[in-house]
């Protein structure tokens, strides 16, 4: 099974932490995975992007037009960086939009009171549409949160899967 | 086996661990900055014992590590490339003088650049200093070059470099280990070696001989690998992150036989047997990052395409359009279209609830005519407010603002107010001869040394005057004082109206008496304080009906939590750190800060 994934959003939501729950989740269950992630200036605050690939690959770049899936934290960087899916890739949203691949996490995440817990409705969302169990996930969830965000983060990305998991039924 | 997934710069430093390393420190800078972080992380989880700690700057880091590997242990000092320039003094001698434990040098590179000022290839560094150097394209590989990287270093005493690239640093990968890291015990010795470490002038004509003879000898040893050799009559070395490209990009046109291929682990010094057998090919295609550092190496200019005849961009980072690119001019048998690059993202701003932005309007506030001198690190994005006009590399905010004063001085014109910004760590790394210096000289301008208790901009390291609780804290005011400074004011950056009229007082003393001012901006960065207390005391609210749409708190703040919609103002809630500054900012009181 091979996968490319690229996760677009600002520096600050939490990009660094989808990329390596992905990351290490995949691993998990024996899946070759090498990515990509800014640190240092670029991170603070601007558009910045993870990539993943999952499988057997040397390098962690992308070339435009052939990722499999696109995780954006809002329309704007979807928008922008729907270069890198290819045809018929799946872009994964968040927006408040009626479709089969948005999902309004910022909205979720005030309602299960967890603001900074958008960026894992997401990732929940969007491994259920790779067809992936929520289990390996949820470890490393738990291994790679602050001890007082486990929880929280936990319901967050279980939130974002099960939504998926009923949109897609 | 151990499953782990590593980020490049964790496997570096479990690399350096798993060899044995017993003194390893380090400056930080991206995208070098988490490979001491790991290795005092994996220090303290298998209480290994070492000696892992942070330098003042990499020139000390350097020394530091050549002093323990004389002594005879297993040394590492990282940095990143333009820490390099800091370091290039003892590097440059180092290899002359030889070194006795293993002494790797990681200096990591940033093609792009994403997080640096020059795009500079360290491995023109080794070339220069005349040192080997290894060049990983991929975690899992720089991890496993480390071993032979330090047998190199200990069979003929010399420094070593590695060198990662940002996607070697900052990839993941997940790696398969074989055992757990152990403590490895190795008593060092003091014997005097004169001949070495003391060598005058006429002696180091010596050492030079020596070390080229130890060059010559490690030419010898290959240091590169084929990976695909089916007698094509087109060759490509690579070595890098490039290679990485490469074998992804052939795999994805299915040419993976239709090339031959080299990889080259150590490109300098370059093994003639590459060179002998690259001879009988038609044409050559070297992809390397980011200087042509292997390509000058061979000989046969007429049939190597790279980055002197144009094949290759000679700036920028390569992505695999640039690879895809390049093999179509090599091998011209697939078709080939430009796809349009990525539209231009946003920009990096300094965070929500920076104290460094209320800071920086505080300083519009007071100079509106200012000239305004910056520094390496965060606060370089104080440029998106107008309150960064020039800066250059570590310390020259300091030094910038003295040359500008004098030179306008020499001339006769007039000076407009000129007030520096520098960070704390950045002050001790490089500020204090240029500070010296500016005293000495008379040079009257305001720095102002944004004090926010850490390294921030690469993830929050120690400062001298914010150590780990085991090490001695050295007070800043202090330092200021005894380089002569006789104007010192420690302000807090969200008293906005304190430091507005500190600063036009630090201005009126060094108009005065010629001399700098010094203002201590101190408040502790937010993003390192909140691990602690995760909790929300506030809220930010907008009273619509007081609001006039002017902006101004977007337009002045230029903070990521604060945009203008189509409906008006839009608060990003969960971005707000509650500094209140746009609340200040606001002349309709439209916007106001509540705690709970």
């Amino acid at each position: 099974m091979e996968f490319k994934i690229v996760i677009a959003g600002k520096g600050g939501e939490g990009i660094i932490f989808m990329t390596r729950i992905l990351a290490e989740g995949a691993f998990s269950i024996g899946i070759p995975v090498i990515s990509s992630e800014i640190h240092g200036m670029a991170q603070r605050g601007g558009s910045v992007i993870s990539q993943v690939k999952l499988g057997k690959f040397y390098s962690p770049f992308i070339p435009y037009g052939s990722a499999d899936f696109l995780i954006a934290t809002s329309k704007e960087e979807g928008e922008r960086n729907k270069i890198y899916l290819k045809p018929d890739g799946i872009s994964v949203v968040n927006s408040p939009d009626p479709s089969p691949f948005h999902v309004d996490a910022s909205g979720l995440a005030q309602k299960i009171n967890h603001p900074k817990g958008a960026n894992l409705i997401l990732l929940g969302f969007a491994i259920n549409k790779m067809g992936f169990d929520e289990k390996p996930f949820l470890e490393a969830i738990e291994k790679f949160s602050p001890s007082f965000l486990g929880e929280k983060n936990k319901k967050a990305f279980l939130f974002g899967f099960s939504i998926s998991k009923e949109k897609s039924s | 086996m151990i499953r782990r997934v590593f980020l490049g710069n964790e496997a570096i430093a479990w690399g350096l661990l798993k060899e044995g390393v017993s003194f390893a420190t380090s400056y930080p800078g991206t995208p070098a900055s988490e490979i001491l972080e790991a290795v005092i992380k994996f220090n303290e989880e298998y209480k290994l014992g070492i000696f892992a700690q942070w330098a003042i700057n990499e020139k000390v880091a350097f020394e530091l590590a050549l002093a323990h590997s004389w002594l005879g242990g297993r040394s590492a000092v990282s940095m990143k490339q333009v820490g390099l320039n800091v370091a290039l003094d003892p590097l440059m001698s180092a290899a002359y003088t030889g070194v006795k434990g293993g002494f790797l040098l990681i200096s990591a590179d940033d093609p792009g650049p994403y997080s640096s000022q020059t795009e500079q290839d360290s491995r023109f560094l080794a070339m220069f200093a005349k040192i080997p150097v290894f060049d990983p394209s991929s975690p899992k590989e720089a991890m496993d070059m480390i071993k032979e990287a330090f047998e190199l270093s200990e069979r003929y005493q010399i420094p070593v470099m590695l060198r990662p690239t940002s996607w070697v640093c900052h990839a993941r990968q997940g790696i398969l280990l074989e055992e757990e890291l152990k403590p490895t015990s190795k008593k060092l010795s003091l014997e005097k070696d004169l001949y070495h470490w003391a060598a005058l002038p006429r002696r180091r004509y010596v050492l030079h001989k020596e070390l080229n003879e130890k060059l010559r000898s490690i030419q010898k040893e290959n240091g590169f690998k084929r990976i695909s050799f089916n007698g094509a009559k087109k060759a490509v070395v690579s070595s890098g992150f490039p290679f990485a490209l490469l074998m992804d990009v052939l795999k994805s046109l299915g040419l993976e036989g239709s090339v031959d291929i080299y990889k080259v682990d150590r490109p300098f010094p370059l093994s003639p047997s590459l060179n002998d057998e690259l001879s009988s090919y038609e044409e050559i295609l070297v992809l390397e990052e980011t200087y042509p550092v292997i390509e000058l190496q061979i000989p046969y200019r007429e049939k190597t395409r790279g980055r002197l005849d144009g094949t290759v961009p000679s700036q920028g980072e390569l992505k695999p359009e640039n690879i895809l690119k390049a093999l179509h001019l090599l091998l011209g048998d697939f078709p080939f279209e430009k796809i349009n690059d990525l539209k231009e993202g946003s920009p990096p701003r300094l965070c929500p609830g920076c104290p460094h932005r209320a800071t920086f309007w505080a300083i519009k506030k007071a100079f509106p005519q200012g000239f305004f001198p910056s520094d390496i690190g965060c606060y370089t994005l104080g440029l998106e407010m107008g309150a960064v006009d020039a800066f250059l590399c570590m310390g020259a905010g300091v030094s910038l603002a003295e040359g500008f004063y004098l030179a306008l001085k020499n001339a006769g014109q007039k000076i407009p107010p000129i007030c520096a910004t520098v960070g704390d760590s950045t002050f001790f790394h490089a500020c204090i001869p240029a500070l010296i210096d500016a005293v000495n000289k008379k040079a009257a301008f305001v720095l102002v040394i944004l004090d926010n208790a850490t390294t921030a901009m690469t993830g929050g390291q120690p400062t001298p005057s914010n150590p780990p609780k085991n090490l001695r804290k050295v007070e800043m005011e202090e330092v200021i004082k005894g380089c002569g400074v006789e104007f010192i004011k420690v302000v807090d950056p969200f008293d906005y109206p304190e430091m507005e009229r500190s600063l036009k007082e630090a201005y009126a003393f060094s108009q005065e008496k010629e001399a700098p001012a010094v203002i201590i901006s101190r408040r502790p960065c937010p993003l390192f304080e909140e691990k602690e207390t995760q909790k929300r005391s506030f809220i930010l609210k907008l009273f619509r009906e007081n609001c006039k749409s002017c902006m101004l708190c977007v337009s002045e703040s230029r903070c990521p939590a604060l945009e203008k919609g189509q409906e008006g103002l839009v608060i990003h809630q969960h971005l707000c750190r509650g500094c209140g500054l746009c609340a200040f900012i606001c002349p309709n009181q439209a916007l106001i800060l509540t705690e709970f």
